[in-house]
């Protein structure tokens, strides 16, 4: 790591002022820019520590949604009653990502700034060529070794994969992210590449996520999120999906759905095409398979990342089957 | 460069000074500065778990843990695990009876995830230990003495409670 | 079911001389007490006072050369001592791998300007804090004239290599028997670069003493070994290197040789005047070390209507770097294991830009048998055969290569125990047959195979006034529990508990020891601390007889050592305490090696311990040595998601006797957790540009979690084999690895219907 200084916040609006001066960068759990400073992809000059804010790590749950502070940590908030009863898909994606130990470090709002896995943008030494890192510097992944490349959500100077698992929960159950000065639709929160790769969230410099709200709802209540790797644990996603489902009194018409996909782009995708498909239709498992194939609208694979496309459509059906009570 | 930086560790709930930049990170300091090499660094990127460590009894991760960010707190390490009349913890003792290990490298960490996995009530079954158990990679492949070990730790913990 | 509990007859150590003694019990490891409080100490937390930081520099492109490195930001940098590299280096002298691979030229450099594959070793920066090093060596200004890489076997342009003689060998008329036999396969199995991986990274504290003298902390396979190559390399006497490597966080091969890294770190001491530590860091562990090369072979199998082999011929390929050479063994085990009367065998290394490969658990048995045992599971599809069945039908009567005898082999009760253990006789044999709600189910089986290796080992036994029994030598304990059967072999010869026993091992100091590798040191190192505790016993009671302030003089002929104590069967007995006091001593110490002759000059001696000679001094067995397993495994594919878990095994093994069995069945899960890894996890990606490792790390090199293996059953059926070692053992560490990635095919073709020969096998396979 290069050498920085270290300043621990003790107040939302200094902890803001700090962090106008270029190169500070706040720390919280630290998993993701720790991890990144070692590999010589972030190069602080100084890191503000946010972790000891005072009134950011509630977690808030009543007949409106659930509000969880910022600082929260994934653990915490995987395990919380509310949480767990309400917004199942939310409890779902946060144990189901990384490990006990990191979940244990790592806070909500660094989770929804948790950068891609690309290998070419992790290795500056060997890459030095990264629209992510540099911008207009090139891309090494496109053409090349990309099995875990994104398929949605691209553009001709970045395909690199957002990796993260809550968010998918917090987009299909249309989420609020909320910070220092602003509350942001989690839909508008992440940017897809385009032409700028290095701007992934709409975060102004010195704003700061002091929460997130989810609002309650009946799908909210009835979700998962279902998460497919080669390995059974402790690995990112080769396809996830979050779902939320509600029904109307038969028990069988699609009153109410929200499908989110990860692993497969470059921001949390939320499948609307596939929830216009089924809303008003009645569950059955042909009409999901067939409906789950407009979650890939408009994707594209290179090289060896082709299978996300079948996969991504299958996870999402079967999520929806899960969620639906279809064996 | 940024100026050294004076501090405090409590570990092991011993008191612990000593000065250094920013940067170093809780796994460094505790093998390079200040001799309690029993946590072990095997990737050093988040990967392994070879390091874990309890902070304010949660288990973490050392190596992106930076040792600034711990002061003020408890850190609890493998040293600290045994009582003070050297009695083993009853997970040490469960992994030397199941031979849950064989070169020993992830084995603290491995031991420190596991009093935390018990602690936090997830080794309810097999399935439920391996999962809450998978942040913790053994390359010799002690998995089974691994979960057995951990099974028969929370049933004597769990019968000295009851 | 466990080695421990499972039947006496199986697993037992009947008819050994010592059967009743600590030898062959399930002794608790002996070091693990040190283990879980973190008090064993490994190589980089040795204390060694004012020790500096160095960090390596790997170049970033797969051929080419340096045309310059600017080291002046770095050295300019705070802290930083040294900034070495091919410019400013020490020269050594070469000095040849176990492969006889020597650099050319008269003087060595681990410092690289010529580039042959991507991560290669360039340059090292010295500073007095890690933080300081590392911050230092990413200001190293390098500049390269790039050349094009041939990075991977794959492409076209590597073609296709040189043959490997001594992998040619053909008897029968293969290619006649084939054209002829009634039913014939054929088919080409992949297996892709495999990192060792051990969770302690590669590293060591180089501390120079003198001039020429120095101690080195390093976890090492083979302390002898690396002892001889610190002294080539510096051009010191053997004895002037002291190598301290009490603890090996994990090795399975890629800690036994002596790495460009490890000059680095010797060249920074000695330039600097300082002790110096170097930690290789995980991502470049996978370029400082070679793991297993990836492999190509193509298996045709002609066999007759009642599943007898007729014809078999194998074509293989393994890579190898452009520098030197390093056969993978891809014929080993199709050349052994069944009755194949007709056979062709060869083998080319294809030469790329890449670290030269080396060594990993079962080198060329674990490739070899995932080709050769997934090609008879596909004839046995084509006969309409039960896999087990097949293989019964071609059980070899003896060794088909050598055409000796087997020492032992039973393998077909392997078969029998781990079959009935698994319900195998329940399976339908077609393919989609076996499925719960989304999941298929497949079962699937395969078998294993290791040599026996031999070589001469030393060790030093010490009889102490208190009772107690030390026993030494330089081998190794690297999980494998060398610590703990040592200690029970002693204890076994000398009639003490265990508990009385103290084993010193890894340190050059002490009495001579082979590698810790091809699964040998466990047979090695009890036959010699065995012979050496049967010396001091007799030396122990000569003094008894014969001493004249003997309390037991000319009490009867002979006398009995048991429980501390001496004395004749009838009559009175004294402690070995009161024994050495009487006559003056507070210890008694024999040191014996199994050298085949004792006569040897110091240079020969050394020479036999610490280079491969030693293996060639031996004399040639009539039989034919080998360990032998049978796996059944169960997976589970999820017909959506193609996703492969593993949900039952049940292992038979015949690895001759067990010195301990709760440690083997350590090393037999332990190897087949890592070849659950290696069928559907593990795989080595490099970009095919310029040859970049892009999965140097634990996060895309997958390795297997606690969430990926099953309880695993290990059944012993092994019995004590005389012939094959002195002590009955076979091979242990390696064996078990052999044939899980074949297993785990066959069953997902079970499973799935779908026949994937290329590893890992991945979800996307099965979608």
């Amino acid at each position: 790591m290069n050498d920085f200084d270290y300043l621990r916040a003790t107040a939302l609006d200094e902890a803001s002022t700090l962090a106008k001066t270029p190169g500070t960068m706040f720390l919280a759990g630290g998993t993701t820019l720790i991890d990144l400073a070692k590999c010589g992809v972030e190069r602080p000059g100084t890191l503000v520590d946010i972790t000891r804010l005072p009134d950011l790590s509630a977690v808030t749950v009543d007949e409106a949604g659930a509000t969880i502070g910022a600082l929260a940590t994934m653990s915490r908030v995987a395990v919380d009653a509310a949480v767990t009863e309400r917004y199942p898909a939310v409890s779902e994606a946060l144990l189901l990502a990384a490990s006990a130990q990191l979940r244990n470090m790592a806070t909500i709002g660094g989770n929804l700034m948790q950068r891609t896995r690309c290998a070419y943008f992790r290795d500056p030494a060997g890459y030095p060529a990264c629209n992510k890192r540099m911008p207009g510097s090139g891309c090494s992944a496109l053409e090349n070794v990309t099995r875990d490349h994104a398929i949605l959500g691209t553009s001709d100077q970045c395909i690199a994969l957002y990796p993260g698992d809550l968010s998918v929960a917090l987009t299909a159950l249309g989420a609020t992210v909320r910070t220092t000065s602003r509350e942001i639709p989690i839909a508008r929160f992440f940017v897809e590449p385009g032409d700028r790769p290095d701007r992934e969230t709409v975060l102004e410099r010195g704003e700061i996520v002091t929460a997130v709200h989810v609002p309650a709802s009946a799908a909210a209540a009835n979700s998962t999120y279902l998460k497919v790797r080669d390995r059974q644990s402790y690995e990112f996603a080769a396809a996830s999906a979050a779902v939320g489902l509600e029904l109307e009194e038969d028990g069988r018409t699609i009153r109410d759905i929200r499908v989110a996909l990860g692993g497969v782009a470059t921001v949390p995708w939320r499948a609307e095409a596939v929830e216009a498909a089924l809303r008003g239709r009645r569950l059955g498992e042909t009409t999901i398979r067939e409906a789950s194939r407009a979650a890939v609208e408009g994707a594209r694979s290179w090289y060896a990342n082709g299978y996300k496309i079948e996969l991504a459509c299958r996870v999402v059906a079967r999520a929806i089957m899960e969620v639906g009570g279809i064996k | 460069m940024a100026s050294l930086r004076s501090m405090e560790l409590e570990i092991n709930g011993a008191q612990y000074a000593l000065t250094i930049e920013p940067r170093v990170t809780l796994l460094d300091a505790l093998r390079e500065n200040l001799g309690l090499t029993g946590t072990k660094k095997g990737c050093d990127q988040g990967q392994c778990g070879a390091c874990t460590v309890h902070v304010d009894g949660e288990r973490v991760l050392a190596c992106l843990t930076l040792a600034v960010q711990a002061e003020g707190r408890s850190i609890r390490t493998i040293e600290g695990l045994a009582s003070k009349d050297d009695t083993l913890d009853a997970v040490q003792q469960a992994f030397i009876e199941e031979d849950a290990f064989q070169c020993g490298y992830c084995t603290p960490g491995q031991i420190m995830s596991a009093v935390a996995c018990i602690r936090e009530g997830h080794a309810g079954s097999d399935a439920e230990i391996r999962e809450f158990m998978a942040g913790n990679l053994c390359r010799c492949g002690a998995y089974n003495g691994i979960v057995a070990a951990v099974r028969k730790a929370a049933q004597r913990i769990q019968g000295a409670a009851a | 079911m466990s080695l421990t509990d499972s039947p006496a007859k199986y697993g037992s150590v009947a008819g050994s001389e010592t059967a009743s003694g600590p030898l062959g019990r399930a002794a608790l490891r002996g070091d693990g007490s040190l283990k879980v409080r973190g008090a064993a100490t490994y190589a980089l937390e040795q204390p060694v006072e004012g020790v500096l930081h160095c960090v390596l520099v790997q170049s970033t492109i797969g051929a080419g050369r340096v045309a310059a490195i600017d080291r002046s930001a770095a050295e300019a940098a705070p802290g930083v001592r040294l900034v070495l590299d091919a410019g400013n280096s020490l020269t050594l002298a070469p000095m040849p791998d176990f492969f006889g691979n020597t650099p050319p030229g008269d003087s060595y450099v681990p410092f690289a300007r010529e580039i042959s594959f991507n991560g290669e070793l360039i340059a090292a920066v010295v500073a007095d804090t890690l933080e300081q090093a590392r911050a230092a060596a990413a200001l190293l200004e390098v500049t390269y004239e790039e050349a094009r890489s041939v990075p991977t076997f794959s492409d076209p342009r590597a073609g296709e290599g040189r043959a490997v003689d001594a992998m040619t060998k053909e008897w029968g008329e293969p290619d006649a028997a084939f054209a002829e036999a009634p039913v014939r396969i054929e088919a080409t199995y992949e297996t892709p670069r495999e990192y060792n991986l051990p969770i302690e990274p590669h590293g060591l504290i180089v501390h120079f003493e003198a001039d020429d003298r120095l101690t080195i902390y390093e976890p090492t396979q083979w302390v002898d070994g690396t002892a001889r190559n610190y002294a080539g390399w510096f051009g010191l006497s053997f004895d002037a290197v002291r190598i301290v490597s009490p603890f090996i966080g994990g090795g399975f091969g890629s800690k036994a040789q002596g790495l460009p890294h490890s000059a680095a770190a010797a060249i920074a001491a000695k330039m600097l005047g300082r002790p110096v530590k170097l930690a290789v860091t995980r991502p470049q562990t996978f370029t400082a070390y070679g793991g297993r090369p990836a492999t190509r072979q193509t298996l045709r199998l002609g066999a007759a209507a009642d599943g007898r082999l007729l014809a078999l011929d194998h074509d293989a390929a393994s890579e190898t770097s452009v520098t030197g050479t390093f056969t993978e063994t891809l014929g080993i085990v199709t050349k052994m294991m069944y009755a194949v009367p007709n056979l062709s065998s060869r083998q080319n290394v294809v030469p790329v830009n890449t670290v030269l490969p080396g060594p990993f658990r079962a080198p060329g048995k674990n490739p070899s048998a995932f080709a050769f045992e997934c090609a008879v599971d596909e004839l046995a599809v084509e006969l309409g055969m039960d896999p087990v069945d097949l293989r019964r039908v071609n059980e070899p009567d003896h060794d088909f290569e050598t055409g000796k005898p087997w020492s032992s082999r039973r393998l077909l009760k392997c078969y029998d125990v781990a079959g009935e253990a698994f319900g195998w006789a329940g399976r339908n044999p077609a393919p989609r047959s076996m499925r719960e709600g989304r999941q298929l189910i497949g079962w699937g089986m395969a078998v294993g195979t290791h040599p026996v290796y031999a070589a001469p080992g030393e060790a030093t036994v010490r009889l102490l006034a208190n009772g107690s029994v030390e026993v030494s030598s330089s081998a190794i304990d690297m999980g494998t529990g060398t610590y703990t059967i040592l200690a029970q072999t002693a204890a076994d010869v000398l009639g003490v508990p265990v508990e009385k026993v103290t084993v010193r091992l890894g340190d050059s100091r002490l009495g001579r020891a082979p590698v810790a590798g091809g699964s040998q040191l466990a047979n090695l190192m009890t036959a010699a601390v065995h012979k050496t505790a049967l010396a001091a016993r007799d030396e122990l009671v000569t003094l008894g007889l014969t001493d004249p302030n003997s309390p037991l003089r000319d009490q009867a002929n002979t006398l009995t050592v048991a429980d501390g104590r001496i004395g004749a069967s009838r009559g009175g007995a004294i402690s070995v305490g009161e024994l050495l006091a009487a006559t003056g001593r507070d210890h008694l110490e024999v040191t014996r090696d199994t050298l085949p002759e004792a006569d040897r000059t110091p240079e020969e001696r050394q020479r036999m311990f610490s280079t491969l000679a030693g293996r060639g001094a031996l004399p040639d067995l009539p039989v034919s040595r080998h360990s032998f397993c049978a796996h059944f495994i169960e997976v589970r594919v999820d017909e959506d998601f193609g996703t492969i878990r593993v949900s039952r095994v049940v292992t038979a093994f015949d690895a001759g006797r067990l010195y301990n069995p709760k440690l083997a069945e350590s090393q037999f899960k332990g190897g087949i957790v890592m070849g659950i890894g290696m069928a559907l996890l593990e795989e080595g990606v490099t970009d095919p540009r310029n040859g970049r490792i892009l999965s140097s790390n634990l996060a895309d090199y997958r390795i297997a979690t606690n969430a990926d293996v099953p309880e695993i059953t290990t059944i012993s059926v092994g019995e004590p084999d005389y012939d094959a070692t002195p002590l009955g053992g076979k091979a242990v560490g390696e064996l078990s690895i052999v044939g899980v990635a074949p297993a785990i095919a066959n069953a997902v073709y079970h499973a799935t219907g779908r026949r994937v020969r290329s590893l890992p096998i991945k979800l996307d396979d099965l979608l």
